[in-house]
């Protein structure tokens, strides 16, 4: 099940609270396992079992930590054996076909392929789940006596399928004792409205303008419908992930839970090493303190920190999807944050502000395109439309009917990319001392909210374009 | 005194409830909008067929565990609570209402163009084209001696271009009207009504707010078709005109969502001089004794009026005398078309290809006919997959 579906959000999603807050205290996670479950196995039956295997093994490898916490070694094969079955799974289910192609291809053997679909969100919550043994056998989480509470957290449904990588020790107290008030609900609603409006409104709108330039054939594009093209992809992604994360984190609200923010305005980065601090945060800060550090991060030299950094940006990429398109993505950007670490960083500081803003624009503009065209060749042609190689024209009638079509939308998109609207609404709530003008902006910011969500519920009755992005994730 | 601080107290125990309160109010509004359309969704009944989208609508599934595991069970329930959901054409206009004020001139390939008329996008047509005309072909070398003619007819997006939305380019329709024109055999005899259809542009002769023609564009047509078919036209004069329907929306207003327009009308021309049809359907095995069913004009899909829609075979026998058979293999732009060749023809067999599966040549010997005509709209000929035999 996807949240931006009229099954979520007019069944699911009522009957749940429903029933979490008619229940007593002691039943809550364990109507929020049970609605989970539920919310995992409506798209993906089978896989539910894997769901069950994952909570089962993370339980039992816990408990195995906590009995082993003075035995160095043993506590250590423990967190291993954690860390193979987890990125066993992952690589069984998610790279197992690539696997194979790779060999087939290397060594002319004729393995057939698995063929298997994969397992909705398996990447984040994999993820989740080795963080919680990691964590225990750091001794940054307690360990979790209860199998209930820890399937809770592994199959959690605001943040299972699509983010933000919620890991154990941010959540580990939550899970136990969570106070849901008023405050963190509004708060909570708020923020899924924000998301769904994003991903409905926005996202999928100017997602169709990518489709539609997409499926024109490379040969009969021009410089700028390439251009177009590209940037409405990257609206498309950043307003598709960040509303699934804003989502989740309103839903999280709603349940009393507090997880971390996952995107935090990253077009308006000035680098590339500050974009990837402001983009799916915690999938950054999971390599960072599961991988980089581990390696020793920067601490060990130079050489070290080259290849640290090479191979966190090689699994970043890989993790996007089984596919080398994807591999090269999250190495290209391995190469310019290491070239902006070795100096490029402070030359750009001195530049003029609107210079360092289109010079990270260009650079993940260019980023995007390896990451849309899985054929690496096709992505080539693509750059060289946008760069006018080849003579093909600077602009048809097709671009000009595209700009005027979607130009309202775009300059939304792009205020939107920006804290624009957060600082507006953040003032208004820093005015809100004791008076009456107050109340009614706030009843005017919930008409605005409650108007989002009615043509929201508009766009998904009559949902022409509704794709899920992350299946490859 | 005691009376004026009993005042102030209550004024500031009001503000301080505002205060508190106001940022919940998003509470029960968000709660109410839920599982008021919750409930509306479980008690108001289900609908078969939507009218104003002219499709059927989905039904609540049936369980059966294959179905489930295969997650077929799921998704069909899905497409039931969109299908089903209350009040789903408010939505639906709401969101139409939204696109317009983002200034969107298309959707679903249609675009909005000027004076209230719906064009359907033509693109660049794929080989299937290439795929049609060689089957034209083979048809006419594997029998010779069967006078065949094909018709072309451009679409509305052609003919009435300058009310596209500004930069809206799509494909031109006449290069692939006469590329097909240059590559189909020349003992084919191709009849080019573009010029025709465009001199009348002024007059209604396609619907605005439907893919089809109107029956005064097919009377253009048939005129110029005539001569080269080696019959006398009737002139408009021996027809009599009537509006048979003001409150048309057709397939483009359904795949547009443009609820902004305003209908279309129908126009029939029937004969003045004596004729009599006999219409069998074969297919439903029912026959009638007029070329329209007016049944439909209290539907949505008003233009199966002309020949009652869809069918796979139709023979229609005429009190013409003259000993002449045609075959016609075509789309339903022929459907408003039918009734002027009627009158010159004693029999005439319509053939659709996408439903008629039989072996043609078959029936073309059984019933000894000797003429064949193809008539399609260009964007149904640049994409139909079943012109084959």
């Amino acid at each position: 099940m996807v949240f931006s579906s009229l099954l979520f959000l007019f069944y699911f999603l009522p009957i749940t609270l429903l029933i979490y807050y008619l229940s007593p205290q002691k039943y809550k996670n364990i109507i929020l396992l049970i609605a989970s479950l539920f919310f995992y196995a409506w798209g993906e039956p089978i896989y539910i079992l894997l769901m069950i295997f994952s909570s089962v093994v993370d339980y039992s490898h816990g408990l195995l930590l906590d009995k082993f916490r003075n035995n160095k070694s043993k506590s250590k094969l423990v967190v291993l054996s954690s860390v193979i079955i987890n990125l066993g799974l992952l690589s069984f289910f998610k790279y197992g076909g690539f696997i194979i192609e790779i060999l087939n291809s290397t060594l002319g053997t004729s393995f057939a392929s698995l063929d298997l679909p994969l397992p909705i969100g398996i990447s984040f919550y994999t993820f989740q789940t080795m963080s919680y043994t990691i964590d225990v056998y750091r001794g940054e989480a307690p360990v979790q006596k209860s199998p209930l509470s820890l399937a809770t957290y592994v199959t959690l449904f605001p943040q299972l399928i699509a983010g933000p990588i919620v890991r154990y020790k941010t959540v580990a107290n939550q899970i136990n004792e969570r106070k849901e008030t008023f405050d963190t609900f509004s708060d909570g609603i708020r923020r899924f409205i924000i998301g769904l409006g994003k991903k409905v409104l926005l996202a999928n709108n100017i997602g169709l303008l990518w489709s539609q330039i997409q499926n024109t054939d490379i040969s009969n594009l021009t410089v700028l419908t390439a251009w177009l093209g590209i940037i409405a992809f990257s609206f498309q992604i950043y307003f598709d992930f960040s509303g699934y994360s804003d989502m989740a984190i309103g839903l999280g609200k709603m349940f009393g839970f507090q997880f971390l923010e996952n995107f935090n305005y990253p077009y308006i980065s000035e680098s590339i090493t500050e974009f990837w601090r402001r983009w799916h945060m915690s999938l950054g800060t999971w390599f960072k303190d599961y991988v980089y550090i581990p390696l020793g991060g920067n601490k060990k030299g130079k050489v070290k920190l080259y290849r640290n950094l090479f191979i966190v940006w090689f699994l970043t990429g890989l993790w996007h999807g089984a596919s080398w398109n994807f591999v090269l993505w999250g190495l290209y950007f391995g190469v310019l944050i290491a070239i902006e670490k070795a100096g490029l960083l402070r030359i750009i500081n001195k530049l003029w502000k609107p210079i360092r803003h289109l010079y990270v624009i260009l650079l993940l503009l260019l980023g995007w395109v390896l990451f849309v065209f899985e054929d690496f060749s096709q992505g080539l042609e693509y750059i060289k439309v946008m760069f006018g190689f080849n003579n093909v024209a600077l602009y048809n009638n097709q671009f000009l009917f595209y700009f005027v079509n979607y130009i309202v939308l775009l300059i939304i998109l792009i205020i939107g990319s920006t804290p624009f609207f957060k600082n507006k609404y953040n003032k208004i709530m820093k005015n809100s001392t004791n008076s009456r003008t107050s109340f009614y902006e706030n009843i005017g910011m919930t008409i605005v909210y409650a108007g989002i969500l009615f043509i929201s519920t508009a766009y998904l009755v009559d949902a022409t374009y509704n794709p899920f992005l992350y299946f490859r994730f | 005194m005691q009376h004026i601080t009993h005042f102030y107290t209550l004024d500031f125990r009001a503000e301080g409830l505002l205060l508190n309160i106001k940022n919940k109010i998003i509470i029960p509004v968000f709660i109410l909008f839920l599982t008021s359309l919750l409930i509306l969704n479980i008690i108001t009944p289900d609908k078969d067929f939507s009218e104003s989208e002219n499709r059927v609508l989905s039904q609540l599934p049936s369980f059966s565990f294959d179905k489930l595991m295969t997650g077929k069970y799921t998704k069909d329930i899905e497409d039931y609570i969109t299908d089903q959901f209350t009040f789903r054409d408010y939505w639906v206009s709401l969101k139409s209402d939204m696109e317009r004020l983002l200034l969107k001139t298309q959707n679903n390939g249609i675009y909005f163009g000027k004076d209230e008329y719906l064009l359907e996008d033509y693109e660049e047509p794929s080989e299937q084209i290439d795929k049609n005309i060689s089957n034209i072909n083979k048809f006419k070398n594997k029998l010779p001696d069967v006078f065949t003619s094909v018709v072309l007819v451009p679409t509305s997006v052609k003919i009435y271009e300058d009310k596209l939305p500004l930069f809206a380019s799509p494909d031109n329709e006449l290069a692939s009207i006469n590329k097909t024109k240059n590559n189909l055999n020349e003992n084919i005899n191709f009849i080019d009504v573009y010029e025709a259809l465009n001199s009348k542009k002024d007059e209604h002769i396609y619907f605005r707010t439907d893919h089809h023609w109107t029956m005064r564009g097919a009377y253009y047509a048939y005129e110029t078709l005539a001569n080269s078919l080696n019959i006398t036209p009737y002139s408009k004069e021996d027809f009599n005109s009537e509006i048979v329907s003001k409150s048309f929306y057709g397939t483009l207003y359904s795949k547009s969502n443009d609820r902004s327009v305003s209908p279309d009308s129908i126009e029939i021309f029937k004969p003045k001089f004596d004729i009599d049809y006999t219409i069998s359907y074969v297919d439903t095995e029912t026959k009638s004794n007029s070329l329209y069913e007016y049944s439909h004009l209290s539907k949505k899909d008003k233009y199966s009026l002309f020949l009652d829609g869809n069918h796979s075979l139709i023979n229609i026998k005429t009190s013409v005398n003259n000993g002449k058979k045609l075959v016609i293999f075509k789309d339903s732009y022929s459907h408003c078309f039918i009734p002027f060749l009627a009158n010159h023809y004693e029999e005439i067999h319509v053939i659709d290809l996408r439903y008629y599966k039989l072996n043609i040549y078959d029936y073309i010997e059984e019933n000894n006919i000797d003429e064949a005509l193809f008539l399609y709209n260009i964007l149904t000929f640049s994409e139909d997959k079943n012109l084959r035999f």
